[in-house]
């Protein structure tokens, strides 16, 4: 389990962090969610002990994160670094070797990492003679090389191809269901929805809304959409607020077996449901509020 | 955040980092080229006396008369002359005339077609006298064991009462040496150890290894790497170097103590290492793109040339006050101390000031270097003040 408590952070006079707290329980994907200057990257870097923070504590499995704990993490930074004159296989391993392994479980783990990456054949070249998308792939390597116990993760999807996003997004289930927790963050909410357990979203340095993707939207106001092939307008007829959104109508605030009865007697009824809010619409309603 | 890893994993990720810079460094296509040809370079100036010497040509000298048996011994031991002998003067002097030898002695003359010059002349003159004096003796009945004893003589001691004794040529050129490879090898690995700290700072990567090492690790690390880079490129310039002069007989011409000077010269470079090293890396963590390294290099590659300068100066005038107090301040005392011990005879308290001086800027330097290393290399923008690096939090 690992658990921000309560971070302080100020750059000036400027405040990045104003009480971020955050967890992620083992096995559990975190998706980490907030407008540029949010205060997610400064989260992400204190947590992997690259910053300091004003106050506050990083805990993991119930005691203050050490250096030793903390170098079983995997971590990849927004603002992606390889080194370009190095050979990519021998890059991977020694990021391994640099994470506490041993010179032969690190090249046996960097082997494995490229040949899953389609990277074997570059193994020999300088990273900076990859194309741009494969230097991504060698980052997600270097992450993961020795086989991290947590995952912490800046922007792992920006920049990627599709194919490279179904990599990673793999790569991501497998280390939680291998009981790692993760905690990502990105701007792609479509990813957010599809790979994480649970979301938090922050905003000028605090946590405006956390918990699992379905708290979060059984949270949010319900709409009901009903759709009813009938001639009839039953804008006036339908109980509580009553809105059309094209052919349909959206009603709030009514009793929805009696809202199912109305409908009925009207026409056939072809769908009668609960909207069901993205979480782009979750995180657009919450920076908003 | 205060749980401290392990002894042998700090040193483990010390070691890791200076393997990596041989590895990438100095095994590199471009570090192993310019060392071959260092190398081939220096293995050519070494036997450049073999190969100079070798295209003087001997002097053809033609001997006829009593004494020519005698005097062709003499020259033989002399060196340098190609012996002709005649059976008569006559033929001796048809020899010169057909310029099948460039002179002629015979019967108690110098022939030449004109003149010899006065090396030769005193040489000949030199073999013709001992070969006289031991035909003479032999005349007279003594034997050539007793001959052999009453022309031995032992060569003059040379006595000189200044106290430039030590400043030959040889002890002078030791000198220039000393500080020609200092400086070099201090200005190569400090301006790689800034461009070091550059590229991993503008390519991010700082932010990946910061998770896993301490800044200290990574700033001491570079600088043990290029250090064994640079000694190891060192040692075999070194090696070609006295290699070569053994072969083709230079050696020998060496003066004593040349090997205890090199030796003290490498414990001076270390310091000095850590001393130009660790102020590399800091101040090349000021910056964030490597087109701005220069400018925060100017004072250190600045100060590096002042101290080989003061050294060139030195080798001029080393018993003067200025060579005495450039070679005890430092950062100039690291290149001008070991040139002045090479020349001349350095009082014992003024070696040990120099050192103690030296370590402790060596030891200052370090904790200058780390702690701006420590405070600005995850800074990114535009370039950072001294002041603005030393004021912010690490």
């Amino acid at each position: 389990m690992l658990e921000i408590k309560d971070l302080q952070k100020r750059f000036g006079d400027t405040v990045a962090l104003d009480g971020v707290s955050l967890s992620a329980a083992p096995g559990e994907v975190v998706g980490f969610v907030g407008a540029n200057g949010a205060g997610k990257t400064t989260t992400m870097r204190i947590a992997m002990g690259v910053l300091a923070a004003d106050s506050g504590q990083i805990v993991y499995n119930g005691a203050p994160l050490g250096v030793e704990q903390r170098r079983r993490f995997g971590y990849m930074p927004s603002e992606r670094g390889l080194y370009p004159k190095m050979k990519t296989g021998e890059q991977v391993a020694y990021f391994g070797e640099l994470h506490g392994m041993s010179k032969a479980e690190a090249r046996r783990s960097a082997a494995e990492l490229l040949e899953q990456l389609d990277l074997t054949h570059r193994a020999g070249d300088f990273v900076q003679d990859l194309s741009l998308g494969n230097q991504q792939r060698v980052q997600l390597a270097v992450s993961l090389v020795h086989d991290p116990e947590v995952l912490i993760l800046d922007e792992p999807f920006s920049g990627l191809d599709p194919i490279a996003v179904d990599v990673m997004g793999t790569a991501l289930r497998d280390r939680a269901a291998a009981g790692a927790p993760v905690i990502f963050s990105s701007h792609q909410l479509d990813l957010i929805e599809r790979l994480c357990d649970s979301v938090a979203i922050i905003g000028k340095g605090s946590i405006i809304a956390a918990g699992t993707v379905e708290e979060l939207k059984a949270k949010e106001v319900k709409q009901l959409r009903v759709r009813v092939d009938s001639g009839e307008d039953l804008t006036g007829r339908l109980p509580g607020s009553v809105v059309r959104d094209g052919g349909d109508y959206l009603v709030e605030g009514a009793d929805d077996q009696e809202v199912l009865r109305i409908a009925a007697a009207a026409g056939r009824v072809s769908h009668f449901a609960y909207d069901q809010p993205t979480i782009a619409e979750i995180f657009r309603e919450a920076v908003t509020r | 955040m205060s749980n401290q890893s392990s002894e042998t994993s700090r040193m483990r990720g010390l070691m890791l980092v200076a393997g990596r810079e041989i590895r990438v460094r100095g095994l590199s296509k471009s570090n192993i080229i310019s060392l071959l040809i260092t190398v081939v370079i220096v293995g050519v100036l070494a036997a450049l006396p073999m190969i100079l010497g070798g295209d003087d040509p001997d002097d053809k000298v033609g001997l006829a008369g009593a004494d020519a048996a005698a005097m062709q011994a003499q020259l033989d031991a002399m060196g340098g002359f190609e012996v002709t002998l005649y059976d008569s003067a006559d033929e001796a002097e048809q020899a010169v005339e057909d310029e099948e030898v460039d002179s002629a002695v015979a019967d108690g003359a110098l022939i030449s077609r004109d003149g010899v010059g006065t090396t030769i002349q005193t040489q000949l003159e030199a073999a013709w006298q001992a070969a006289t004096i031991q035909t003479n003796l032999s005349d007279a009945g003594l034997t050539d064991a007793q001959i052999g004893e009453a022309l031995a003589a032992e060569p003059l001691e040379v006595v000189t009462l200044e106290d430039s004794a030590n400043d030959s040529v040889t002890s002078y050129f030791t000198g220039l040496v000393i500080s020609i490879i200092m400086f070099m090898m201090l200005m190569t690995p400090v301006q790689y150890i800034a461009m070091g700290v550059v590229e991993e700072k503008s390519s991010r990567i700082v932010e990946i290894l910061l998770t896993s090492l301490k800044p200290w690790q990574l700033l001491g690390g570079k600088v043990i790497g290029l250090g064994v880079i640079s000694l190891v490129n060192l040692v075999a310039m070194v090696a070609v170097g006295l290699g070569v002069s053994a072969a083709t007989g230079v050696l020998g011409d060496l003066p004593e103590g040349t090997a205890s000077a090199a030796l003290s010269t490498i414990g001076w470079y270390l310091i000095a290492l850590v001393l130009f090293g660790t102020l590399a890396g800091g101040v090349g963590s000021l910056v964030s793109r490597q087109e701005e390294s220069g400018s925060v290099l100017t004072p250190l590659i600045m100060s590096l040339t002042l101290s080989y300068l003061g050294a060139i100066f030195m080798l001029n005038a080393p018993t003067s006050t200025v060579a005495q107090v450039l070679s005890i301040v430092p950062p100039f005392s690291a290149i001008t101390m070991p040139t002045r011990m090479a020349i001349t005879t350095v009082p014992a308290w003024e070696i040990a000031l120099s050192i103690g001086l030296l370590v402790v800027a060596a030891a200052g330097a370090l904790a200058l270097g780390a702690q701006l290393y420590k405070r600005s290399v995850l800074y990114t923008g535009s370039r950072l003040k001294l002041a603005d690096a030393l004021r912010r939090a690490a």
